[in-house]
């Protein structure tokens, strides 16, 4: 036996590799992300960042239809994205086995939204494996693939970030570099009534897919991943269903009650749940978000207990289940009192932007002009924090252009209004917004911050770039000239380091009549590689009137020093860390910052 | 101290914290990675979800035991505190248990929201962390690491100052630290790590 500590994305990875996967295509999202980047380390894996999230679906499920096993992995707006052929290839159905993995986000570590992404599973029927831990995220999407093709439907393999995003052990039944499965290619389908969902077709398609989830209902019924493990004790009675990381949570908080852990919650293994139910005095539902379990449940007859004890908000951590039970009337010492798990009244840190982040001058021209700003999803999300705090929108992926269409069309604001949006996102969803503004004939004004990496996720590729995440050189699109393409005739490429030049070209954008776009052209201070500069800057302590200027920047290698003038504290900044984008220099009304050395 | 120390169904609850671009998290596998290659254990490790790179609060779980259920640890049952940055030390220690191990790096990273006037840097926060309640040990890591050679593994240094309440020999955590570290610093972060041995607190 060979033993891993394993990421539950790299062990999904593994398992996927395992399988024979030969081909997995995704949008980077946490807290997906780190599957398709494992994959790309694998011999003969070809794994993509495609421009979105229903790209990324389409290429598997093309994949999957020209006859080889295939992955695409995506974070909950990205399923929503993907929803249209998530929908649609379950109907299909497939050919090689196509794993659909997606990870939700309770808690909101980074996304937008706390979506119960278990929904997906029923709005389309298609069948859902819950893995709780990095052995059962191998194992499963090891066995999704097996399921796929014996039922001739996608299977999603569903994480929660606490799953995806945890590391423990994972044993491979045989030595390390054996046991993937060969991969085949099986002939490809040429089969109209399958794959053209034209009504004369999906219909009866409809009636099959129907009858295939009674299949997989028989299956889930009598499956070993429903799994009873008897309690112990003066708990023994109280029952618990739950799957994935409420599971570990609720074994965390009442290791001695009797557990019907699930591994398949979609379909839902019903008459498994009543005979379970049977042998306990009390029934407890455990699941994070939304009572999807429960309620089918409770509609079976099956009496129980769930969300008047667990809340409906947030990640279902040990101590807020133990708090449940604690609530419930259960008698557990360990969760009888709330214990604080740190000291709020300590200073904040939530993340910045970086030193020399090319994003920091725009966003600081914009508070300058006191526009309205929308915004879009990417590392410019950080200027809606102080001090910048520049940003009254930020909602989903392309949402920045077309909310600025629509504000315009409200009769825009006094000062002027933006959409503002990155590189990688305007290629995810951006262009179709801009072409329907161009096409409406409204006066929006756009900024694409162009850092030429898909950033907040960690430096992921997209088109703009050299290299594809296989490595293959390839030709870079030229923003500017889909712009051009798109009828826009106001198009201005500058250097977000030059504080004038982005207060120049933004009043340009907003007097222009007609759309207008301005591309910023620095690359990314993190990645592909971290920027350190080659110079950085320095502040004369005895010039330095402590205007404060300097510091609207936000910018993590300013300080405050002890010095003082009137009252306000004077700054230094860490050369350590400078990376020389001189932008503190330009807000300098006093001339008190000067390049090190002198040049 | 050794391996019996688990046998009780005992699970080592250690949370290290810091700031992004600290090194908090190689800290937390060389931490995970000895325990594995100590054997016949298990290891559960969670970490900050999020932006962690931009200077924002990181926080690695790190859990040892026979048998070890959740990846994270609950609140107020911290362990061995590791903290790479004093503020951050004094955020997380009401998280330990009574009479638990707290050790603190003494470097001071007062984050940008600090120089809003909002907010007040604690600059006395190893004197509140050592309130009676828990055993803190202040380990001015980056002045050690200087001494030994780079700044880069004062992160190595702060695991040596754990590593002395840990039941795992020093050869165990010296391949834990070579399968983390690039080949090239493997001397160096060795040197790092007995440095911090000795101001470890023992």
């Amino acid at each position: 036996m060979d033993t891993h500590l394993m990421l539950g994305n790299e062990a999904v990875a593994r398992g996927a590799w395992a399988a024979g996967v030969q081909v997995a295509a995704a949008y980077p999202g946490t807290p997906s992300t780190e599957i398709v980047t494992n994959l790309a380390t694998y011999d003969g894996v070809y794994a993509e960042w495609s421009t979105n999230e229903k790209v990324a679906y389409e290429v598997a499920f093309g994949a999957a239809m020209g006859g080889v096993r295939a992955l695409t992995a995506m974070k909950s707006a990205g399923a929503s994205v993907a929803a249209d052929p998530l929908i649609s290839s379950v109907y299909t159905g497939i050919n090689g086995g196509l794993v659909v993995c997606l990870a939700g986000d309770p808690g909101m570590s980074s996304g937008m939204t706390e979506q119960d992404d278990r929904y997906f599973g029923r709005i389309s029927s298609m069948p859902m494996l819950e893995p709780a831990d990095s052995q059962e995220c191998h194992d499963y999407t090891r066995l999704a693939f097996e399921l796929s093709e014996e039922f001739d439907v996608p299977v999603m393999v569903r994480l929660s970030i606490q799953t995806a995003h945890q590391k423990s052990m994972v044993r491979f039944a045989e030595p390390d570099g054996g046991g993937r499965t060969a991969p085949v290619r099986r002939p490809p389908d040429r089969k109209t009534e399958k794959y053209c969902l034209l009504p004369r077709y999906s219909r009866p398609l409809h009636r099959s897919l129907l009858e295939r989830f009674e299949r997989l209902r028989a299956y889930s019924e009598s499956s070993e991943l429903a799994r009873v493990e008897p309690g112990t004790g003066a708990f023994a009675r109280i029952g618990v269903v739950s799957a994935g990381a409420a599971a570990i949570s609720a074994k965390e908080a009442l290791p001695e009650a009797s557990f019907l852990k699930l591994g398949m919650i979609h379909p839902l293994p019903v008459e498994a749940v009543r005979r379970f139910a049977a042998s306990v005095d009390r029934l407890f539902v455990v699941e994070e978000l939304e009572p999807f379990l429960e309620e089918q449940l409770l509609a079976a007859g099956i009496a129980c207990e769930g969300k008047e004890w667990f809340p409906k908000w947030g990640e279902l951590t040990p101590v807020r289940v133990g708090r449940g039970f604690f609530a419930a009337g259960l008698d557990l010492p360990r969760w009888a009192e709330e214990k604080a798990a740190e000291d709020l009244s300590v200073i904040p840190r939530p993340p910045v932007l970086c030193t020399g982040c090319p994003h920091r001058g725009m966003a600081t021209a914009m508070k300058k002009l006191d526009l309205d700003v929308h915004g879009d999803i990417g590392c410019y999300d950080l200027t809606t924090l102080p001090p910048v705090s520049h940003m009254h929108s930020a909602v989903e992926m392309g949402a920045s252009i077309p909310m600025e269409q629509g504000f315009t069309r409200a009769g825009g604001s006094e000062k002027g209004s933006i959409a503002v949006i990155g590189d990688s996102t305007f290629l995810h969803s951006g262009l179709t917004g801009l072409l329907n503004a161009v096409h409406q004939r409204t006066n929006v004004t756009v900024l694409i911050q162009d850092n030429s990496i898909t950033a907040m996720t960690g430096g992921q590729t997209n088109p703009g770039n050299v290299k594809t995440l296989a490595g293959v050189e390839t030709r870079p699109v030229d923003i500017a000239a889909i712009c051009r393409a798109l009828g826009v005739e106001h198009i201005e490429t500058v250097d977000p380091y030059d504080y004038e030049v982005c207060l120049a070209s933004l009043r340009a954008g907003l007097a222009f009549d007609g759309p207008a776009v301005i591309i910023t052209d620095r690359p990314c201070m993190l990645f592909p590689q971290k920027v350190t500069g080659d110079s950085h800057y320095v502040v004369d302590p005895d010039v330095c009137n402590a205007c404060q200027q300097c510091m609207k920047l936000g910018c993590p290698s300013l300080h405050h020093v002890e010095a003082t003038h009137k009252g306000r504290h004077k700054v230094e900044i860490d050369g350590e860390t400078c990376t020389g984008c001189s932008l503190c220099a330009q807000l300098c009304k006093v001339g008190a910052i000067t390049k090190a050395g002198g040049a | 101290m050794n391996t019996t120390h688990y046998a009780d169904g005992v699970v080592d609850d250690i949370m290290v914290v810091g700031v992004g671009g600290q090194g908090v998290i190689v800290a937390a596998a060389i931490i995970a990675d000895t325990a594995l290659l100590h054997g016949d254990l298990e290891v559960k490790l969670s970490e900050t979800r999020g932006m962690s790179q931009r200077g924002g609060s990181v926080s690695s779980h790190i859990r040892i035991g026979t048998t070890v259920v959740a990846p994270s640890i609950s609140p107020g049952e911290v362990d061995y505190l590791l903290a790479f940055e004093q503020a951050e030390g004094l955020r997380l220690v009401p998280s330990v248990v009574d009479d638990g191990i707290a050790i603190v790096n003494t470097q001071k990273i007062v984050p940008p929201l600090a120089s809003q006037g909002e907010f007040q840097y604690p600059l006395d926060a190893v004197a509140r962390m050592d309130d009676g309640r828990v055993r803190v040990t202040a380990v001015d890591g980056n002045a050690i690491a200087l001494d030994v050679g780079d700044l880069k593994v004062a992160g190595v240094v702060l695991v040596g100052a754990l590593s002395t309440h840990l039941p795992f020999d020093v050869a165990t955590w010296q391949e834990a630290i070579v399968r983390n570290v690039p080949p090239k610093w493997k001397e160096l972060n060795f040197a790092a790590f007995a440095a911090g041995r000795e101001v470890g607190g023992l």
